[in-house]
């Protein structure tokens, strides 16, 4: 008896510590991302605090704050990713229930394509739409010739628009992925019931697709507000007079400006807003479940 | 199965037709365009040329390509080894460990770019570890920025894989290692590559946190595409948009062909 | 005035339950053809369905019976023949312009929806009126026995709850033709049972509603079914009252596809006088067998006779005998199945209530059958 009691107490005790070696592995990783992104986010907060003179202060970040640079960078930046993300919500349903529903023969392939634009840098698009929005671009030098224009009509893309149109392009996939995803794990004999009761397209649009897209929408939605806050390529190639955001912001305090306090306060408050809404996402995932948001994260 | 008569079946296609051409077709095509132009009055470009593209790979515009593609390699290698690691190592902790820590390997991608290169300037521009006008500096931005695509690349690979696997080679006998790099491994290889692509292709076309530490001697190419584009030279930039994209689609294709022994069961 | 609206609500209604419970609706497939590239799925169909009756259409996989439903509801458009409900074509009409009520395997409830909008669906779509809504929601849900379920979503239902639901919101639009896809295929074996005759309750209470009921499991179509229509490869095969079809099938296919069938080739003889009878001879052994019109003295033919016709002890009416000996013999619990090779090296099947002493494999017995039971056949090959 007491021998069967030692040995199971042995074997428990081995599974433990079993347990914790094999715990043990994590720890290489954590260091590594301690040391490479934990303790620089830590000196961002350490160098917000310290004035001119080296010493510790608020009043780097009061100025901050009280700036109207910030202020305006700030609602630029909230406006822009606010903007873009509707921008991608409709975009994105609209090309999703089109693919999804309404298929035509390489739909998948199509799909893929675009899908294909992740990858990309996203100042591709940028460059792109100088060609063609831009005040040489196509659209301007075709309206001026056909209307003999003195002045290039079309102006939006050197403001807030023109980033907002980037953005849409090239953010849009991240909706259509989980509404995709969401749309093929639906039942598709809801719609043809639906239609054989009596509904006609819109109203089976409206009543048994959309509440199906609501969580892909959500949490698809999350992350291109999370991605369109911390954009930076996009607004650094359209380098428009008063389209400034927090990161570009964050870049002119730092490179050029060699301003470091200021750049470190304005960053603190990015990486939190961005922080905010990275929970947020990950709340939404946690709650509307991972296949429903075909998780590219 | 939404709609019913040919013609709102051919109204519903023609706006997508126009919307995808309008949205995703037209500045790839333009981009190409512009790389070929000469000249850009008139509504369409004129006097095509190769001059560009053979201008990117001489001088300033090769050295840019070669610092890409090491970046991208090494950072995409690293962050590779350590978001597989993590993801292996993660099994093997308690539930409440595994639900705390698996955050902290996302949250680098959720902080903008840019304030993680001012961070690892602020942090490495003084003692105890001095980087900044390193080679260095620029590889680790580029790895803190994508461990997390690989690490949820290679979490989601393993989700996926059948615990009968492993529990059927550690009653035949096989210690963790061995089961590690004869079992896991290979049947994960669809995944390792599928990550490594992404935080590739991610690598290339990182322009905010590079930005903000590169050294004068190692220019990354969306850096020199932004330098171009900047002082007015957008055919030479355009020409080095396409040929990243190439390169970048070449090095996806590669290794998207690497043959993997084993599909894993899904 | 919501008083006034709802009596006129309510006349209509009673004027269209008339109207139904009088006349019904048929149900017509001319020479329809669905063909997708170069495989053809329906092949040249005409089948009617008359008012009121419930058709059950079965046959083996692949044969185009849910294909050809899935065109009298309008999500296949045939590329040629016609549909018509009715006194309309509706080849070319839209499913929701089709005035049809369709029940699918898998309920197709919508998740996001109460029950009680969940059966409001259809009535919601052609915007009637909300007194009209009511009523029907609460009518159609007490016909299917699922009247306190109102509140409820699909996802707190049973299987078999769910699928009632389906069926009240099929019926809560008052369509003049009833289409279910394999209505019970998901559900358990007793619940299966007990929804058999719930729906054949359903289609007593609805004389006007005229059916379609497509299924692979026998038992539902013999049991529900005014008339079966078996289809294979595209192509109608037998088409006859369910009565009609098992007792005397029209062909080899369909004897052997509805129940199971001993086929007996025989070689035709002469009328037998005074009888409705002809022989059959079956390897110098005459059987009698019911005549069929369409076989002449001299043909080549096959004498069909079902398993559990065939009995051991001979009764009065069993004039035929056959013998052979038993290969096999297996217990069900509520009876015994036989294997009998006979003289020609051909297997015959017998099933009978459980025999106290069953007889051991090999030994040499007699079966015996009633002329009555005996159908002929024209001669094909398996």
């Amino acid at each position: 008896m007491a021998t069967i009691a030692g040995d199971l107490g042995k074997s428990v005790a081995a599974r433990a510590g079993r347990r914790v070696a094999g715990s043990a592995w994590i720890v290489p990783p954590l260091i590594i991302i301690a040391a490479l992104f934990v303790y620089p986010l830590v000196l961002i907060v350490r160098q917000a605090f310290t004035d001119a003179d080296g010493l510790v202060s608020l009043a780097p970040l009061l100025d901050v704050l009280a700036s109207r640079s910030f202020a305006g960078a700030l609602v630029n930046t909230l406006e822009i990713a606010l903007a873009s993300t509707a921008a991608c919500i409709v975009l994105g349903s609209v090309l999703s229930i089109i693919f999804s529903f309404v298929p035509f023969p390489g739909v998948a392939f199509v799909a893929r394509l675009i899908d294909t634009y992740i990858a990309l840098p996203t100042f591709l698009v940028t460059l792109a739409f100088t060609f063609i929005y831009g005040s040489a671009g196509i659209i301007n030098a075709g309206l001026m010739h056909a209307l003999h224009l003195q002045l290039p009509p079309v102006q939006f893309l050197y403001s807030a628009w023109g980033v907002v149109l980037a953005e849409m392009t090239v953010y849009t996939p991240f909706i259509m992925r989980p509404l995709m995803a969401a749309f093929s794990l639906m039942d598709r004999s809801q719609i043809e019931v639906a239609s054989s009761l009596g509904g006609r397209p819109s109203y089976v649009l409206r009543h048994v697709i959309v509440p199906a897209a609501l969580p892909a929408l959500l949490a698809g939605g999350s992350l291109c507000l999370l991605l369109t806050v911390n954009e930076f390529g996009i607004v650094l190639f359209i380098g428009a007079k008063g389209v400034i955001t927090l990161p570009l912001l964050i870049y002119t305090k730092a490179i050029q400006e060699s301003d470091y306090s200021a750049a470190c306060g304005i960053a603190m408050i990015n990486i939190a807003l961005s922080l905010g809404l990275f929970t947020l996402y990950r709340l939404i995932i946690a709650r509307i479940g991972k296949a429903n948001a075909a998780v590219v994260h | 199965m939404l709609l019913w008569s040919t013609r709102s079946k051919a109204a519903v296609w023609t706006v997508a037709g126009v919307i995808g051409f309008a949205v995703y077709l037209l500045p790839m095509a333009v981009i190409i365009m512009a790389s070929f132009a000469g000249q850009w009055n008139e509504a369409l470009p004129s006097n095509f040329t190769l001059y560009h593209y053979t201008q990117s790979v001489q001088g300033d515009s090769a050295s840019q390509l070669f610092a890409s593609l090491v970046t991208g390699a090494l950072a995409s290698l690293f962050a590779l080894v350590i978001g597989a690691w993590a993801a292996l190592a993660l099994r093997g902790v308690g539930r409440t460990w595994a639900r705390l820590l698996t955050p902290v390997f996302f949250i680098p991608s959720a902080v903008p770019s840019v304030s993680v290169g001012l961070g690892l300037l602020v942090a490495f521009s003084q003692p105890p570890v001095l980087l900044n006008g390193t080679i260095a500096i620029v590889l680790i931005a580029h790895f803190v920025l994508i461990s997390a695509f690989t690490f949820g690349n290679v979490s989601a690979g393993l989700e996926r894989l059948s615990p009968d696997f492993e529990q059927v080679a550690e009653s035949l006998g096989a210690r963790p290692s061995y089961r590690l790099r004869h079992v896991t491994l290979p049947l994960m290889m669809p995944y390792l590559l599928a990550a490594f692509s992404l935080s590739f292709a991610l690598s290339m076309g990182e322009l905010g946190a590079t930005v903000m530490v590169y050294p004068p001697g190692w220019v990354t190419m969306p850096v020199g595409i932004f330098s171009l584009t900047d002082r007015g030279d957008v055919f030479q930039g355009a020409a080095l948009t396409m040929l990243l994209v190439l390169v970048t689609l070449f090095v996806l294709v590669a290794v998207s062909k690497v043959p993997t022994k084993a599909a894993a069961q899904r | 005035m919501p008083t006034a609206s709802l009596a006129a609500a309510m006349t209509q209604e009673a004027a269209m339950t008339r109207d139904a419970a009088s006349a019904g609706t048929r149900v017509s497939f001319d020479k329809v053809t669905i063909a997708y590239g170069s495989s053809t799925i329906v092949d040249q169909l005409s089948l009617s369905i008359d008012p009121g009756e419930i058709l059950a259409l079965i046959g083996p996989s692949g044969s185009g019976k849910t294909t050809a439903l899935r065109a009298l509801a309008g999500f296949v458009r045939p590329i040629a023949g016609r549909i018509l409900i009715g006194d309309t074509d509706v080849t070319n009409l839209p499913p929701y312009a089709r005035d049809i009520g369709m029940v699918v395997q898998n309920y197709a409830l919508f998740p996001h929806m109460k029950v009680e909008e969940n059966v409001a669906f259809g009535l919601k779509a052609r915007k009637a009126p909300s007194e009209l809504i009511k009523e029907r929601v609460a009518s159609s849900l007490k016909m299917v026995g699922m009247s306190g379920f109102l509140g409820r979503y699909p996802r707190q239902l049973s299987g078999g709850q769910q699928q009632r639901i389906a069926i009240a919101r099929a019926l809560a639009i008052r369509p003049r033709v009833l289409l279910l896809d394999e209505p019970l295929s998901a559900l358990d074996a007793q619940i299966r049972r007990n929804m058999v005759e719930e729906l054949a309750k359903l289609h007593r209470d609805l004389p006007g509603l005229t059916v379609l009921y497509v299924t692979h499991d026998q038992v539902e179509a013999l049991t529900l079914a005014d008339r079966i229509a078996i289809m294979r490869g595209g192509k109608l095969a037998a088409h006859a009252p369910s009565n009609a079809l098992y007792r005397r099938p029209p062909n080899r296919f369909a004897a052997e596809f509805l129940g199971r069938a001993n086929l007996l080739e025989v070689q035709l003889g002469g009328h037998e006088q005074g009888t409705p009878y002809v022989r059959a001879d079956f390897g110098g052994a005459i059987l009698l067998a019911n005549a069929n019109p369409q076989l002449r003295q001299g043909d080549k033919a096959l004498l069909c006779v079902r398993p559990h016709d065939l009995v051991l002890r001979r009764g009065e009416d069993h004039d035929n005998t056959i013998e052979g000996t038993v290969h096999n013999l297996q217990w069900h619990g509520d009876q015994h199945a036989l294997t009998i090779g006979l003289g020609d090296d051909s297997i015959v099947r017998v099933v009978s209530a459980p025999l106290r002493e069953p007889p051991a494999p090999g030994t040499t017995i007699a079966l015996h059958f009633a002329a009555e039971d005996a159908t002929l056949i024209a001669h094909e090959a398996a």
